[in-house]
């Protein structure tokens, strides 16, 4: 029989049984839909997670003060070591030559106010290369001046929740404003923005990192923050930052170096694994599935047993007759695949359009996964019932 | 004889009316065509007659029969069973009727492949609720007399054509109903268990059940007392076997 | 129709197709299972998490310097007024304060003659041994000294002690902490993993020794262990008037166990949900199953339904005979796919035997209970179908 033929065959055969067919449509159409949209999810937040981080610039990286032994375990996040890390430290990764920006933080937090208004928010004292680094851009205003690292200039930079807050719908700039025991002018205000690596952005104050040393009477950095000039150097930037802080820190190298890279790359792997579980789970239903296209097989075939023994009386082999059947499943569950994907990537892209901000979409790997294990489930649930069909004996099936 | 239509019982015996049909009518629509099943059908039966209703196939005897069987409602006319009009009931009422009075005989015998020849007797009686230990005794002895005590427990597909039907019987029977339905129930027979089944039919027939057959052999058709023939959805005249008829017969001659 | 006569009868007609009967169990069951596992895992999870967040009791509160709780990270960040010794100290005098324990936490190298190891420090007083339940397997904990100025001692987590000591004696050693030396007084028995962290790479001195060890005025956080007699909000408030009065002003942040688990719960019992949710997706392509197995049925058996019509069974009979065998057909995948679950959740008990598995009458009941809602619904339109069937043409059909 051709493949042409074969199809067209199956097709009427499916046609016959409206409903049936159209429920084990349904079934399928659930399995995969089921995989393909939750495995979505499970991408969206993965996809989010590296937008964030792009939005940082995958060319940045961390150096944090303290260092741990233990493998695997998380980097030292507090921050405090008995050595400090100094702004002077930091001037000396310039010489790195594969670093284009160093952003030096010491963060704290203080109370703003202007008048009776105030606030208490997070403030972090750093320099103009902070913006480069972490992308951030001014609304309003100027940015830190060049010499924050050597000046405690008495200037700073507001979140716009902040200023807001302190001083509703009028200009901030060139305001005066309290951070703890000091006064500094109100350069300029942040571009709305919301929260970037657990810091809300729209609540906070900058400062120069100069003046925060004033401010909070103390040297140490919070953190540095690095750009690279281009991917592919970190583990060479790595090194020399070891280095030199070990020069300077009496043969020392008592500080922990993060790149995006592995960061992310730990992320990643976490989310995959999860949202791979996921559709395993949800693919459980097409195995339900399959066990009804069993059922609804065996029917089918002992319905059809005079159509049976007529067709092998006029010449069908017993493994024709076996592909017949096979090929009826198997034409249902791509029918059922097909309605699924449509069904599935039509509504991502609903919700795609009506949430810009999800970056949700279905993993072309969970396609191929979801298409593929139908098929097989068909092909595997249907195969006993059409070597039941393929043994029937054509003169008893006619007597019938 | 006359051909109004009209027809009446031999034995006019009154309060014995069972079946009174009234200007019955049914109307099918089929592929798009209206079919006259039943026109203007006028019929009375009473109690313990033994008719046969024969007529070419679309003639609309099996339709008389359903009608007469509660199964079917026709478009308009009056059928009084027992004295009671049939018509304003509801589907729960008619079961019931059908249940206490009615028993059917099918040409395809429709017993159910699952139950056992004695299972499958007991069915009218467990719808009436009829204790289990109860009703078997009764099926048992209906089935011994029917001939079938060694096939009590055997499934359908264990049986020969006879001994389904009369396990159809059986079934019609258990309830002791006062009405007898039969349907071409010779049809998938061959002769013998065909003779077989009409001897037990007639059997039954003479405790006084009313039996109604509906049949397109003639031969087996003219062995009931009244005959009645219909064409195109009409009853014809009748004839029958009474003692008057065959004297007119001889007087005629 | 008598009772027992109706469940013989349904009985009979689901038994009477073997394999299909099976097959349709099978797939509803494995939707049954699904969810009763997902549930289980769910469940589990969250019991885990919450002892391991309650294993210190709940009864605590934390202060951390600052207004703004921002991802808890404030305590880390400078400060321009401070937590100090001090504040620990007065709190500790409060009548429903049972420890006090002010924390400060950092990172340094610990070193032992020629070895050294970078690893967490954390400058604590002695009432964390109890507060925070760890366990000495060796020597002593932290003594009760002045808080201000107490002496350099220092206990070491099992780790710790491992790498730099091995099998020696670590106990009267003296170590070296970011250039200050320190005498050994105990080790702590092994305490694992706590949310990623290892519990037991870790050196505990005396808080104030941490501040100037790591150059800080302010603490990070005092830990508060209150009587349970006591209400949470009440002591909420004791604690709060204490401060801002020694402050001038509440520039600190008050953080509730209570609340911290409220919202953890929430989390983990949304997670849960979402995990039986998935499961119950398997459950929705077995309902689909069970609709189309039963329509099949009743189409086959047409015949039987105008039989039992002609024989006398009303319209609302022959429904709750259909119905009847869809709901045992659902019961019965509802025990199997109980039973299933379960005996997977033992297989996985005694793979990780920390989990908590146990047999949920509950469970079983809503599993039940579930199954036969959804045989009711599945079954409702395939056996109304059956009823409303005319005697004369389902006797008639092929």
């Amino acid at each position: 029989m051709t493949l042409r033929d074969l199809w067209r065959f199956s097709w009427h055969a499916l046609i016959r049984h409206r409903l049936r067919s159209f429920m084990l449509l349904l079934a399928v159409t659930i399995g995969v839909s089921s995989v393909l949209l939750l495995t979505s999810i499970g991408e969206g937040a993965r996809r989010f997670i590296h937008q964030e981080f792009a939005s940082l610039g995958s060319r940045m990286m961390i150096v944090l003060p303290g260092r741990k032994e233990t493998t695997g375990g998380s980097p030292p996040i507090y921050g405090t070591s008995p050595r400090d890390l100094t702004l002077e430290d930091a001037q000396a990764l310039r010489t790195i030559p594969t670093i284009t920006a160093v952003a030096p933080i010491i963060a704290g937090t203080a109370t703003v106010s202007n008048q009776s208004l105030s606030r208490e928010v997070i403030i972090l004292g750093t320099n103009a290369d902070m913006f480069k680094v972490r992308d951030m851009h001014l609304e309003k205003g100027k940015m830190l001046p060049q010499n924050s690292q050597d000046k405690a200039t008495p200037v700073c930079i507001l979140g716009a929740k902040l200023a807001a807050e302190l001083f509703s719908k009028n200009n901030p700039i060139g305001q005066r404003v309290r951070i703890g025991e000091y006064r500094y002018r109100v350069i300029g205000l942040l571009q709305q923005r919301g929260e970037s690596l657990g810091i809300d952005l729209r609540d906070m104050a900058i400062i120069p990192v100069r003046s925060a040393e004033m401010l909070f009477n103390s040297p140490a950095l919070f953190r540095i923050l690095l750009q690279l000039k281009q991917i592919g150097s970190e583990a060479y930037t790595t090194r020399r930052i070891l280095q030199i802080i070990a020069q300077r820190h009496e043969g020392e190298d008592d500080i922990t170096v993060i790149s995006q890279d592995s960061v992310l790359g730990a992320f990643n792997k976490i989310l995959l694994a999860v949202t791979a579980s996921i559709g395993g789970i949800a693919a459980i239903s097409l195995f339900v599935a399959g066990i009804l296209i069993m059922n609804v097989s065996y029917i089918s075939v002992s319905q059809r047993r005079q159509e049976i023994g007529l067709l092998k009386s006029l010449g069908a082999s017993a493994r024709e007759i076996h592909k017949i059947f096979l090929v009826e499943s198997l034409l249902l569950v791509t029918l059922g695949s097909m309605l699924g994907i449509i069904f599935s990537y039509a509504l991502v892209a609903i919700v795609r359009y009506s949430l810009t901000s999800v970056p949700i979409a279905i993993p072309w790997w969970s396609t191929l996964s979801a298409t593929l294990t139908a098929l097989i489930v068909g092909l595997v649930f249907s195969w006993l019932p059409s070597a039941k069909a393929a043994a029937v004996d054509p003169i008893l099936a006619l007597k019938e | 004889m006359n051909n109004s239509g009209q027809v009446k019982s031999d034995t006019q015996q009154t309060g014995n009316l069972t079946i009174e049909l009234t200007s019955l009518n049914k109307t099918y629509i089929v592929g798009g065509q209206p079919l006259h099943a039943l026109q203007d059908i006028n019929l009375q039966i009473n109690q313990g007659d033994y008719i046969s209703l024969m007529g070419p196939s679309g003639s609309g005897k099996s339709t008389l029969l359903n009608m007469i069987g509660l199964l079917d409602r026709p478009d308009n006319g009056h059928y009084q069973l027992k004295g009671r009009n049939t018509e304003s009931l509801d589907e729960e009422s008619r079961a019931a009727l059908r249940r206490q009075n009615i028993g059917f005989v099918f040409q395809s015998f429709h017993l159910i492949p699952r139950l056992s020849a004695v299972e499958n007797v007991e069915v009218p009686l467990m719808l009436s609720g009829v204790p289990a230990k109860k009703r078997r005794q009764k099926v048992i002895a209906l089935l011994n007399d029917l001939g079938l005590g060694k096939h009590i427990d055997q499934l359908p597909n264990q049986l020969s054509g006879g001994q389904l039907q009369r396990v159809g019987i059986a079934r019609a029977l258990i309830t002791a109903p006062s009405i007898l339905l039969a349907d071409e129930p010779t049809g998938n027979l061959d002769q013998t268990s065909g003779n077989d089944v009409t001897d037990i039919l007639e059997k039954y027939n003479q405790t006084g059940i009313t039996l109604l057959v509906v049949t397109h052999d003639s031969t087996l058709g003219s062995r009931a007392r009244r005959q009645l023939k219909m064409m195109d959805g009409r009853l014809l005249g009748t004839s029958s076997n009474t003692q008057e008829n065959s004297s007119l017969k001889g007087r005629l001659r | 129709m008598k009772t027992v006569d109706y469940f013989q009868w349904i009985i009979k007609a689901v038994a009477a197709q073997k394999r299909r009967t099976l097959l349709t169990i099978f797939g509803f069951s494995t939707g049954i299972a699904a969810v009763i596992l997902l549930n289980s895992v769910g469940e589990s999870l969250r019991q885990y998490i919450l002892q391991e967040f309650t294993q210190f009791g709940t009864h605590i509160i934390a202060i951390t310097p600052g207004k703004t709780e921002t991802l808890g990270i404030s305590g880390i960040l400078n400060t321009v007024r401070p937590l100090t010794l001090e504040d620990a100290q007065s709190l500790a005098r409060l009548p429903a304060a049972k420890q006090v324990v002010p924390v400060v936490m950092g990172t340094a190298q610990v070193k032992w003659g020629k070895r050294g190891r970078y690893t967490d420090v954390a400058g604590v007083t002695a009432p964390a041994l109890e507060a925070w339940k760890l366990e000495i397997a060796k020597g002593k904990f932290l003594p009760y000294d002045n808080i201000q100025k107490p002496r350099t001692f220092a206990v070491l987590g099992s780790l710790v002690k491992q790498e730099l000591f091995g099998n020696a004696r670590a106990i009267g050693n003296k170590i070296h902490i970011g250039g200050q030396s320190f005498r050994v007084t105990g080790v702590l028995k092994s305490k694992g993993e706590f949310m990623g962290v290892d519990l037991d790479d870790m050196v505990y001195i005396p808080a104030a020794k941490g501040l100037q060890l790591f150059n800080r005025e302010s603490l990070m956080e005092i830990d508060i262990f209150y009587s349970p007699e006591i209400t949470t909000a009440t002591f909420q408030k004791q604690v709060k008037s204490l401060l801002i009065q020694r402050h001038n002003m509440q520039d600190f942040t008050l953080i509730t166990q209570d609340d911290m688990l409220k919202t953890l719960d929430k989390i983990l019992r949304f997670v849960k949900y979402a995990a039986a949710g998935l499961g119950a997706i398997s459950l929705l392509v077995g309902t689909v199953g069970i609709v189309t197995i039963l329509t099949i049925t009743v189409t086959e058996r047409t015949h039987e339904v105008g039989l039992l019509r002609a024989i006398g069974f009303a319209p609302h009979q022959i429904r709750s005979l259909f119905l009847g065998e869809a709901v045992l057909l659902a019961i019965n995948s509802g025990i199997i796919g109980y039973l299933i679950a379960m005996s997977l959740l033992f297989v996985a008990k005694l793979l990780l035997p920390g989990i908590p598995v146990g047999f949920n009458l509950w469970v079983l009941l809503l599993a039940l209970a579930v199954s036969i809602l959804i045989g009711i619904i599945a079954g409702w339109r395939p056996a109304s179908q059956a009823a409303k069937l005319e005697p004369v043409i389902a006797l008639r059909a092929e």
